[in-house]
């Protein structure tokens, strides 16, 4: 192990025939940092899938790395004393009944020299010693600046009948997290650290992964009635004629592969310009699939118009049965699993949100590969947003989740909902590593407060400068491993270009304040006075409102809007002030101070004042008091409660003999 | 054509107890505009001068309301509360107001005298209500009974289809709905008895209801079917007028307001309807 001659290098290539062919794509889309050649046998009835891993990492650092560490995700079934089980809360005693585990039977290095021996388990997270989720390998000779490091593993993956997106169910298998997978090599600097080294986290509840673009052969055996969904590219099969069939896949710059096998998957084809859309689903929905295909065209469609095209030629949703729904939701780069089921009605877009959701990880996570451990937000949080945008685009500005004729709820409340109205939303900042985030915020942390702060920057900086940050985000770091300080980056350099100094030199304040910050957002109107001068007016008077608002009238009033800055965060605000002759006058606070009074001295009164009236601000916590009018319209409430009355009234009678 | 008869005499009977129906359809609107009138205020209140409530124009804005943040968790238990509340007096005010409105619909002369209807509600009422919690009880378990069926088949269902547990829950409902109009029929049966052999105890009358629902089985069931065919349409058509129904001025809400007491008088009137000709079938067959 160590250094590679190029005698010795191509003999590795022979060895991974293929896998530095370009096969999918005309030229690379990423570095290749890493890359595996697996073959395994799914064998039914012992539930595990065993076989053989060549991969190789290319130490692209300029340091000299003594070792290698590698995920055995699965490993976190093993026991109900791993890190994912504790955390989980599943302790002390309920355990998996049917464990799921990583074997490694052998691991040598590419001159076959055995690593076994120098093999150990780590807990860098937590210290847990009963976690085996983490490997850490000594080389045989350290990896010098650019040697490639190539071993070769043979394991044996027991699948766990506890379904957390990856396991089996009778006879269905969604086999994901389930081989040996090299963590990232950083180099120095990367999100503020001193210096290189590997970035392999433990696996834990709450958390996703982290990994290089890679490529991919897969060759999987199986009993022949099988259908099988993967995220690589049919290339070949050799059916053995004995029931048992192998097919050979092959993916190419993805982080992630993943794959699905059950004898009852209808197998669907759809085409969005040049990709290639398989869904596999049940008989029993059928009547879903168009529902799904127009999900993912929708979605295709508007990523590919306002972030950057999406490069590789094909896509595979995987609809899971009942049987398998705890598969369901969850993203593989280019196969992922959506949620459904043959009788959501129409106006629940569930099925779609979730394909559309799915599908933009291959974007926030697949393309721009995020750390997901440590900056959770950045796929989690991104991509909702996109989502939001997305089903709402498509499917109603008010109507983007439900669309009733008694209902309708647009993506953006579920998400704005989340955060406003969670309890924990000043507990801690975006800054946690995701398994970090105290009293379960990691879920309204990363995905929805996320979300609303990339929806108030869409607000502020307007939705066309937006789509020119994700351009220039794709074009920056597509195919590379961007942190939350290079997106911020691409924020502060598209905002100058597009806006000029509007924000001030850079947008940090913005993220300082929201993403990594605790306060809140709520500006209020506190008041509208009207104040009677005691003035008349008189011929040739010089007061400035009184020329701007002409009238025979000589009455003169000294109109006042007040407003407040109730929470910490400040944010530049639009206000609409609307007087009793119709006229609206828009004033712009930079919401920096605690008041702010807009006063008018003319003939007219202020009828209403509105903060924010297109509710850009889409992270003020309350939007019932950005607006005060003198004459409140009390009739939704009075409508709203006639038809209680009425709907109670009706119920009563049902219920009663 | 007893059945028929027994629904048009039904339909002229309950007619003729108009004014106890309104008796009726006041309770039940002061006891649950006595929930709804004070969240109204609590509502303007909450929402003071807003123009959020500009977002309400339009239907059901849920962020208006998730906005109210502590005020909307105290407004959600205050309804709850008040809904459950509203179901237990309510349970008891019809007991007592069905002893009323069997006895008028029961009368063959006469027209309505209030303090007959009062008499003969306080003189059946522990009755009406002994027999209103047994049925009621009974259609509780059994719509316990077949959800349990349907979590038990969910809780097995790795093994088998959505459209088989589908199907399951579908066939659960349709018993339901098939053993529904059989306790009606039992618990109208039991109340018309009752008031016609004003001494007899609950239980006698529950005797009644029962033996008498089973002896004229398929006549009594097609006649409880159509009177709730009727009902089931009638509530659908104010299902689509009255969530649906946005009216924006003054007026139009007091338009709206008339209706949908309108409606409900009219759900009143068809519940009558549907004791009326329980009753006149019992007659007619106690004649025979």
């Amino acid at each position: 192990m160590g250094k590679y001659s190029l005698a010795l290098w191509l003999c590795q290539v022979l060895l991974m025939p293929g896998l530095k062919a370009q096969i999918i794509n005309k030229v690379p889309l990423s570095e290749r940092l890493t890359g595996y050649d697996i073959k395994v046998n799914l064998d039914t009835a012992a539930r595990t899938v065993a076989g053989s891993l060549n991969a190789y990492w290319v130490n692209n650092s300029g340091d000299i790395v003594p070792d290698i560490r590698m995920h055995l995700y699965m490993n976190a079934f093993r026991s109900n004393q791993t890190t994912f089980y504790m955390e989980s809360g599943n302790i002390p005693d309920t355990g998996p009944d049917d464990p799921g585990y990583i074997d490694i039977n052998s691991f040598v290095d590419g001159n076959n020299r055995d690593l076994i021996h120098s093999m150990t388990y780590i807990s860098p997270d937590d210290g847990n010693p009963e976690d085996k989720t983490v490997i850490q390998v000594m080389l045989n000779s350290p990896a010098m600046p650019g040697d490639t490091v190539f071993v070769k593993i043979d394991f044996t993956t027991k699948l766990s009948s506890v379904f957390r997106r990856t396991g089996y169910n009778d006879n269905y298998y969604f086999v994901a997290q389930w081989f040996p997978k090299f963590g990232v090599y950083e180099t120095g600097l990367k999100r503020n650290k001193p210096q290189g080294g590997w970035n392999c986290h433990q696996f834990h509840f709450d958390s996703e992964f982290y990994s290089n673009h890679s490529l991919y052969q897969v060759s999987i055996t199986t009993p022949s009635d099988y259908i099988l969904g993967t995220g690589g590219l049919l290339m070949s099969e050799t059916d053995s004629g004995d029931g048992i069939i192998t097919r050979n896949y092959r993916a190419e710059d993805i982080v992630d592969f993943a794959w699905t096998a059950w004898p009852g998957y209808q197998v669907f084809k759809d085409q969005w310009q040049n990709v290639s859309i398989t869904l596999l689903t049940s008989r029993d929905r059928i009547n879903q699939t168009e529902r799904q295909f127009t999900a993912i065209r929708h979605a295709l469609q508007y990523l590919n118009d306002n972030v950057g095209p999406y490069p590789w030629p094909y896509v595979t949703i995987v609809d899971p049965p009942l049987k398998g729904a705890g598969a369901g939701g969850m993203e593989y780069t280019t196969l992922f699993t959506s949620m459904s089921s043959f009788f959501v009605p129409p106006w629940i877009h569930l099925p779609e949100l979730v394909t559309v959701h799915e599908f933009g990880h291959a974007y926030f996570m697949g393309i721009l590969a995020s750390n997901e451990f440590e900056e959770p937000w950045m796929d989690e949080g991104i991509n909702s947003f996109w989502e939001e945008r997305i089903m709402d685009h498509f499917y109603g500005k008010n109507s983007g989740f439900i669309n009733n004729r008694l209902l309708k709820i647009p993506d953006l409340a579920q998400m704005r909902i989340g955060y406003v109205n969670s309890p924990g939303r000043q507990v801690t900042t975006n800054a946690q590593f995701s398994w970090n985030y105290p009293h379960n915020t990691y879920y309204m942390m990363s995905y929805y407060k996320a979300a609303v702060i990339m929806k108030t920057l869409t607000g502020l900086v307007g939705e066309e400068t937006m789509n020119n940050i994700f351009r220039e985000y794709y074009k920056e770091w597509a195919f590379k491993n961007p942190s939350g300080k290079d997106f911020i980056d691409i924020v502060n350099k598209v905002v100058i270009n597009d806006l000029g100094e509007k924000f001030g030199n850079d947008m940090n304040w913005f993220f300082d304040q929201t993403l990594y910050g605790t306060g809140l957002c709520d500006y209020r109107v506190a008041g509208i006075v009207n104040h009677p001068n005691t003035l008349r007016k008189e011929k040739g008077d010089s007061l400035e409102m009184a020329e701007n608002f002409p009238s025979d009238s000589d009455s003169l009033y000294t109109a006042v809007a007040e407003l407040e800055r109730s929470g910490s965060v400040m944010l530049p605000v639009e206000v609409l002030v609307h007087f009793n002759d119709g006229k609206e006058i828009l004033e712009q606070w930079d919401g920096k101070s605690r008041y702010k009074d807009f006063a008018y001295n003319g003939d007219r009164e202020i009828e209403w004042v509105k903060i924010d009236p297109d509710f850009k601000i889409t992270m003020d916590v309350n939007y019932n008091n950005n607006s005060k009018t003198i004459y409140p319209d009390r009739k939704p409430v009075r409508r709203m409660t006639d038809k209680l009355i009425s709907l109670i009234q009706f119920f009563v009678s049902i219920i009663l003999l | 054509m007893i059945i028929f008869g027994s629904i048009k005499s039904g339909l002229y009977r309950s007619l003729k107890s108009w004014k106890a129906i309104l008796v009726i359809w006041l309770a039940f609107l002061v006891i649950i505009a006595g929930l709804v009138l004070p969240l109204r205020n609590s509502l303007n209140s909450a929402f003071g001068s807003s123009m959020i409530s500009e977002n309400l124009a339009d239907g059901f804005d849920i962020m208006a309301f998730t906005d109210l943040g502590p005020v909307l968790r105290s407004l959600t238990s205050y309804l709850t509360g008040g809904f459950v509340f509203i179901c237990i007096t309510a349970f008891v005010i019809n007991a007592f107001l069905t002893g009323g409105l069997f006895h008028s619909i029961g009368k063959r002369e006469g027209g309505f005298l209030s303090s007959e209807f009062f008499s003969a509600s306080a003189k059946h009422f522990w009755s009406f209500l002994i027999i209103s919690i047994l049925i009621t009880l009974f259609i509780i378990f059994l719509t316990g009974f077949l959800i349990l069926i349907d979590v038990i088949v969910a809780g097995v269902s790795g093994s088998l289809a959505e459209k088989s547990i589908f199907l399951i829950m579908i066939i659960t409902v349709l018993v339901l709905i098939f053993l529904l109009p059989v306790l009606l029929l039992v618990a109208d049966y039991s109340r018309a008895w009752k008031v016609i052999n004003g001494n007899s105890s609950a239980f006698r009358a529950l005797r009644f209801g029962f033996s008498e629902t089973f002896k004229r089985f398929r006549k009594s069931y097609l006649l409880m079917f159509i009177i709730l065919l009727i009902q089931t349409l009638f509530g659908y058509l104010v299902l689509s007028v009255i969530p649906l129904w946005k009216p924006q001025s003054s007026a139009g809400l007091f338009i709206f307001f008339l209706v949908s007491q309108g409606f409900f008088i009219l759900r009143l009137f068809i519940k009558s309807w549907r004791y009326a000709s329980v009753t006149t079938f019992m007659e007619q067959n106690r004649v025979e």
